[in-house]
């Protein structure tokens, strides 16, 4: 589904964000990325969203090359892929219909269709009863999955998620996590950016860890002693 | 009715699976592409009404620029009135020395008619002036007054053509003759009309090149304050696969509804200001005849107006995406 080759970056300041990094995550994954903070996790995640444009190797994110689409085939990529941003990224001038509503009034869906599929996010995430409300009323655990349901809208068959739970404590976090694989187990594939190891590690998925900019280990299942290595992380 | 699904080549059969759960008919993509349009428009009046204060005074601006030509416009429209009927009357008045006999006048008026300039000679006698001038003036009875008719009879020379020149070399060839006390040509202020009638035309022009410079920048500027205000719902959109296109055009409307409303502000001031200059202005014309009529702005020069506001409202707004609107 997403295919690294020797991928780098490097930035305008001369920081190299990423050194060759090649990985391949399957149709239907779910994968967690790992690492300290300027490990290069965001970059990483920002160059499948194309943001940032990588100096060396190949990105192929099903089956196509993305790095050789277009500037008008680029929005189009985009609408296939959800993204799950760690300060949500909310409009406060509308409703949290309204803010679900977003990708599809993009991708030129009919309002009736439209409603439909916006509740039918709502109720996956549990927020459906909230739907007239403005998001700034909400806690930020409901204001995440406001962004989850924004994500998942329009039916991703990728869904990347950059620090989902930076912002949340354990419990709420743990109730992200369980709602990523609830739709991982409906086929949408997954890479979740997060340095929370004791969260991530227990819920026994692969991990990519990230170190200034290199892939440093890339695990299936980890164990617990493993993960204590990497647990200075924080 | 089809449920088509969009397939586009490269698809491997694991998208088409989920493709399919995307797909909608042929009617669902129109009308949601309409409903984008409807949201767009929605969305560009909703930002005019939500800061009317605000939204007022730029508009007020928009059409007070666009009012200044429309009325300089007007004015030359009446003014050219005159350059129109004028035209037809460039001709050389010969007045005849009283005591002049009708023979003696009859001769000079066969030797105009020979010049290769003039075109046909008219003599009026000084009966007819009288009866022309108590006609047009109204003053009939000052010219009965005198008893006496002291209106001298004339030779009225039409030239072949309108040109200055050709009036002047006919007047030069007879002004000499002892039958004639007084050569009068309008040359002088016809020219004088024409050239204020091609200055108002250039004026015109002029104020609708600047003042539309004027307007393209005040509303890019109003849009530009939209944009960054809009900041966070731009990134957010162009993240989650906005086209440029559904990013611009709320702001395109918007600049577009800014122009029409400050073309019609002007439009209604227009319409204010020559009610309050019809009657004078009325009173004026008829001085010179009754065949002058003061005319306000045609449907035709409205239209213009209403137009052209709305296309400058929309290139100043594409102006300032352009200027603004970061790269996706």
């Amino acid at each position: 589904m997403i295919r690294f080759d020797e991928v780098s970056k490097r930035y305008a300041g001369g920081h190299q964000a990423l050194k060759q990094v090649s990985f391949e995550l399957d149709q239907g994954a779910m994968v967690f990325l790992t690492g300290r903070s300027g490990a290069g996790k965001s970059t990483l995640l920002k160059l499948i969203m194309l943001t940032e444009r990588p100096d060396q190797g190949q990105i192929v994110v099903g089956a196509r090359n993305i790095l050789r689409l277009s500037a008008q085939q680029i929005p189009l990529y985009r609408r296939r892929i959800g993204v799950v941003f760690q300060d949500h990224q909310l409009l406060f001038d509308r409703s949290v219909f309204d803010n679900v509503m977003l990708p599809l009034r993009i991708d030129a869906y009919d309002k009736h269709e439209a409603a439909r599929r916006v509740r039918a996010a709502l109720d996956k995430v549990g927020l459906l009863s909230k739907e007239k409300m403005n998001p700034i009323t909400l806690s930020g655990g409901e204001q995440q999955r406001v962004g989850i349901a924004r994500a998942v809208v329009n039916r991703p068959q990728i869904l990347l998620a950059d620090e989902p739970t930076g912002n949340l404590d354990p419990e709420l976090a743990a109730e992200i996590m369980l709602l990523f694989e609830q739709f991982n187990q409906v086929g949408v594939s997954m890479l979740i950016a997060s340095h929370d190891l004791s969260l991530i590690t227990r819920l026994r998925h692969r991990i990519l860890t990230l170190d200034q900019g290199s892939l440093i280990n890339d695990e299936v299942h980890p164990s617990r002693r493993d993960s204590q290595s990497h647990g200075s992380g924080r | 009715m089809s449920n088509s699904t969009r397939t586009s080549p490269g698809k491997n059969t694991a998208r088409s699976q989920t493709g399919a759960k995307r797909g909608r008919s042929a009617k669902q993509r129109i009308s949601g592409w309409i409903e984008q349009h409807i949201d767009a428009c929605a969305d560009a009046l909703q930002r005019v009404w939500t800061q009317p204060l605000n939204s007022m005074m730029s508009l007020m601006v928009v059409a007070i620029a666009l009012l200044l030509p429309a009325l300089v416009y007007v004015a030359g429209k009446n003014m050219a009135q005159f350059g129109g009927s004028l035209q037809n009357t460039h001709r050389i008045s010969f007045y005849l020395q009283p005591g002049t006999s009708p023979e003696q006048a009859q001769a000079l008026q066969a030797l105009m008619t020979d010049h290769p300039l003039v075109d046909r000679v008219e003599f009026i006698s000084s009966q007819q002036a009288a009866a022309d001038f108590a006609n047009w003036s109204g003053l009939g009875d000052v010219i009965d007054s005198f008893g006496d008719n002291p209106l001298p009879a004339s030779l009225e020379a039409h030239p072949v053509d309108m040109a200055t020149d050709t009036a002047l070399q006919i007047r030069d060839a007879f002004a000499s003759d002892t039958a004639i006390f007084q050569v009068v040509m309008d040359v002088a202020w016809i020219e004088r009309l024409d050239s204020l009638m091609q200055l108002t035309d250039r004026m015109v022009l002029a104020l609708i090149l600047v003042l539309s410079l004027a307007v393209l920048f005040i509303i890019g500027n109003t849009v530009r304050t939209h944009i960054a205000g809009r900041d966070a719902e731009i990134r957010v959109m162009t993240l989650i696969g906005a086209t440029r296109a559904f990013i611009s055009r709320p702001f395109l409307y918007n600049g577009a509804l800014q122009g029409l409303l400050g073309a019609a502000l002007a439009w209604l001031l227009l319409l204010a200001l020559l009610q309050l200059l019809a009657q004078p202005a009325q009173a004026l014309l008829a001085f010179y005849g009754d065949e002058y009529v003061f005319t306000g702005l045609d449907l035709r020069a409205s239209l213009f107006m209403l137009a052209g506001g709305l296309l400058l409202g929309w290139m100043g707004a594409a102006l300032s995406l352009s200027r603004h609107l970061n790269k996706p």
